[in-house]
């Protein structure tokens, strides 16, 4: 396909995104289904980062979303800033906090790495719920609406709220395609799949990982920002496992390294949750089982499960067709 | 796919939409999984019942409510989303609020979609505070009220100089304490803190504790453990096992039957406080509440107690406010309930602050017998 249509198709696609809610009813539930698939796909592609491309299971990640959810809060409720600013702040302080975490475990991998991260979700938790400064377990309330006066706009409900969450899930689509074409994006799967040959190319791992946990957390963090905005209220439980479960299960379910595969991860399990729920036992085994699943059996995911059977589907049909070939001769 | 999935769901909630003359739907959320899962499910069980009795009365405006309940798996995110899956169902009601996170989670988006929402038993002082919802109203009791009478109890009646605390280390121990503290210094009481041991709310071997207790020789000791499974009773067991003296009290709503019961003899003495018991006067006598326990126990073989009792006169109330102003809309009925005041509730006459917070009349009693007894005099 040209470049120019290829890139036409694409705006069209896009801009037909936005009107997705109102072409499925457009009802309060499915914009609210709508908003935080967009703002929880966000959430998953900071993970996605980390899991997909440099190979790490981060289990901290939850800790930069809340970052991002506890900074608009706090510098939206207490300082009365805007958006723009609150976001800015949420960047700034993700991107410390990475820094940190991302020099604390510069020379850890795998199990380790997994471990510590878990640890310092664990402090995260204990310390948010308990710090008066971050509202303790009474969390952080009156959280204004969403407003961008130059724009017009202020979002009251989460249909007026859509456009913002859809316009930052496009930026972060945009990011990871371009991340993932960028020479980092190539440094960090080289990283992942061949150490040793990144360092005989030149690249420093070491380095190659502190950038990509940089640039992750802010992803996340951005994600954090937007929720508090849409649910007006940040407390601990922003770092409870259930958000930890939906982005792991988001990013491997469907498919590692594919554009798209947290965004339709995120989708499948809200819809399953918000409409198709069977009770909070079930909800909670069903999750766990696809996650058990996942990663047991079918190590590319969804996506790696459909191609293995058409796979096999061709070789069947190519046998098929070799035992047979005066069947088809005659047919002809 | 997603998108089919999405319209295939939502096909649903948008033809269940409550008409106007069809059944008037009222919402519940609460844990019906997990750990808290049997009291949420009790709660709804109790809340089925009152709205049995009511209908059998004619309803609410003429028409049969119809109670749809939800699990919030005590996580704010999902009540959030059973909120929503709620609203979009047509609720004209909400009732919610085991834990705090979830109700303060949740009161901005039923605010946010017109429609009432009452919180039962969370106990968070900020469900007040008009951020969430301006238009809040709460049943249980707050920390502050239950310090009021732990505080009144140790000033005025005990007269207590050496006090000890026995304190449960997290958000509502540490809140409950502060609260006694508060008040005893609005009474302007004079008191000496002769111990204060803090422990987690899972633990069950308080020998060390009570050790440290014993040896600050107290007047009274104040335990304030929400354990009731497993901490309170083994609490009050090993107090008396290591001859802690003076009066053992604890803190409100923290002495169900069931703890009494495990406790066994080591709980006679006792002085605890609490709003609401189903079968101990001025509540045995009250008809509407006799109503109630008789129906709950008709239909789930099960007394309700406080939190039970909490649901349903949550639902109870409502439906007069409603009934009375002839309208569901969300501010009529809460300006109704806010600062108004209702006879012949479970609770007796119910009166509510303007903030919309439910005037608890909070009984002393004392176990004796391995039965609650309540003191005469209400605090």
């Amino acid at each position: 396909m040209a470049p120019a249509l290829r890139l036409a198709l694409i705006v069209a696609i896009a801009a037909a995104g936005l009107f997705a809610p109102a072409l499925l009813g457009g009802t309060g539930a499915v914009y609210s289904a709508a908003v935080l698939i967009a703002i929880f796909a966000v959430m998953a592609y900071g993970l996605d980062m980390i899991v997909s491309d440099l190979g790490e299971v981060s289990l901290a990640h939850t800790v930069f979303f809340a970052i991002g959810a506890y900074a608009a809060a706090m510098l939206a409720t207490r300082l009365g800033l805007g958006p723009v600013a609150t976001l800015l702040g949420a960047i700034i302080l993700a991107v410390v906090a990475a820094a940190i975490l991302g020099v604390v475990t510069l020379r850890l991998k795998e199990f380790v790495f997994s471990l510590v991260t878990y640890a310092v979700a664990v402090v995260a938790m204990t310390v948010a719920a308990n710090w008066e400064f971050l509202g303790g377990s009474d969390g952080l309330r009156g959280i204004p609406p969403f407003t961008l006066a130059p724009l017009g706009l202020r979002a009251e409900t989460d249909a007026q709220l859509w456009p913002v969450a859809y316009g930052l899930l496009l930026v972060t689509l945009y990011l990871m395609h371009a991340f993932r074409r960028s020479r980092l994006g190539q440094a960090a799967v080289m990283v992942h799949l061949n150490p040793r040959l990144a360092t005989m190319s030149g690249i420093d791992p070491k380095r190659t990982r502190l950038q990509i946990f940089l640039l992750s957390a802010p992803v996340t963090a951005a994600a954090g920002w937007l929720y508090a905005y849409q649910r007006s209220f940040v407390s601990a439980d922003l770092l409870e496992t259930y958000f930890l479960i939906l982005m792991l299960t988001s990013v491997v379910l469907v498919g590692r390294r594919l554009l798209l595969g947290p965004l339709i991860g995120v989708a499948l399990v809200q819809i399953q949750e918000k409409f198709f729920s069977f009770g909070g036992y079930v909800d909670k085994i069903v999750l766990g089982s696809v996650l058990v699943v996942v990663l047991a059996f079918l190590p590319g995911g969804l996506v790696g499960l459909g191609r293995s059977l058409v796979a096999l589907g061709r070789r069947r049909g190519e046998s098929v067709a070799g035992s047979m070939p005066d069947v088809r001769t005659v047919k002809d | 796919m997603v998108g089919a999935c999405v319209a295939l769901a939502m096909a649903g909630p948008a033809s269940a939409q409550s008409s106007a003359s069809g059944p008037i739907k009222v919402g519940l959320i609460f844990p019906l999984s997990g750990g808290a899962g049997p009291q949420g499910q009790h709660i709804v069980q109790a809340v089925q019942a009152m709205g049995a009795l009511i209908n059998a009365k004619g309803g609410v405006l003429g028409r049969p409510i119809e109670i749809v309940a939800r699990d919030d798996e005590s996580t704010p995110a999902i009540g959030v989303s059973r909120a929503n899956e709620l609203i979009s169902a047509g609720a004209s009601v909400i009732i919610e609020g085991w834990n705090s996170p979830v109700t303060l989670a949740m009161q901005p988006v039923i605010n946010r979609a017109g429609v009432l929402d009452i919180t039962a038993i969370s106990k968070a002082d900020p469900i007040l505070s008009g951020e969430g919802n301006p238009l809040a109203i709460r049943l249980n009791s707050s920390n502050s009220q239950d310090g009021a009478v732990i505080a009144d109890y140790i000033a005025n009646t005990a007269k207590a100089k050496r006090v000890a605390f026995l304190v449960e280390n997290d958000a509502y121990g540490n809140g409950a304490l502060a609260s006694i503290e508060a008040e005893l210094k609005k009474l302007n009481y004079s008191y000496e803190k002769v111990a204060e041991e803090k422990f987690p709310f899972t633990q069950a071997d308080f020998r060390v504790a009570l050790t440290n207790v014993r040896a600050a020789n107290p007047d009274l000791t104040v335990a304030i453990n929400a354990n009731e499974g497993l901490g309170m009773p083994a609490l009050i067991r090993q107090a008396k096992q290591s001859r802690v003296p003076g009066q053992l009290v604890t803190a409100v709503g923290t002495i169900a039957p069931s703890v009494i019961q495990v406790a066994g003899d080591a709980a006679n003495g006792l002085i605890g406080a609490d709003i609401y018991f189903p079968d101990v006067e001025p509540f045995a006598s009250l008809p509407q509440n006799k109503e109630f326990v008789a129906k709950t126990q008709e239909m789930y073989k099960y007394t309700p107690d406080k939190y039970m009792a909490l649901g349903a006169a949550a639902l109870e109330v409502w439906a007069i406010a409603a009934n009375e102003v002839k309208s569901l809309d969300k501010e009529a009925v809460a300006k109704r309930i806010r600062g108004g005041s209702f006879k012949d509730t479970i609770f007796g006459t119910a009166t509510f602050q303007p903030n919309g917070q439910l005037d608890s009349k909070h009984y002393l009693f004392t176990v004796e017998d391995q039965k609650i007894v309540v003191r005469p005099g209400v605090n």
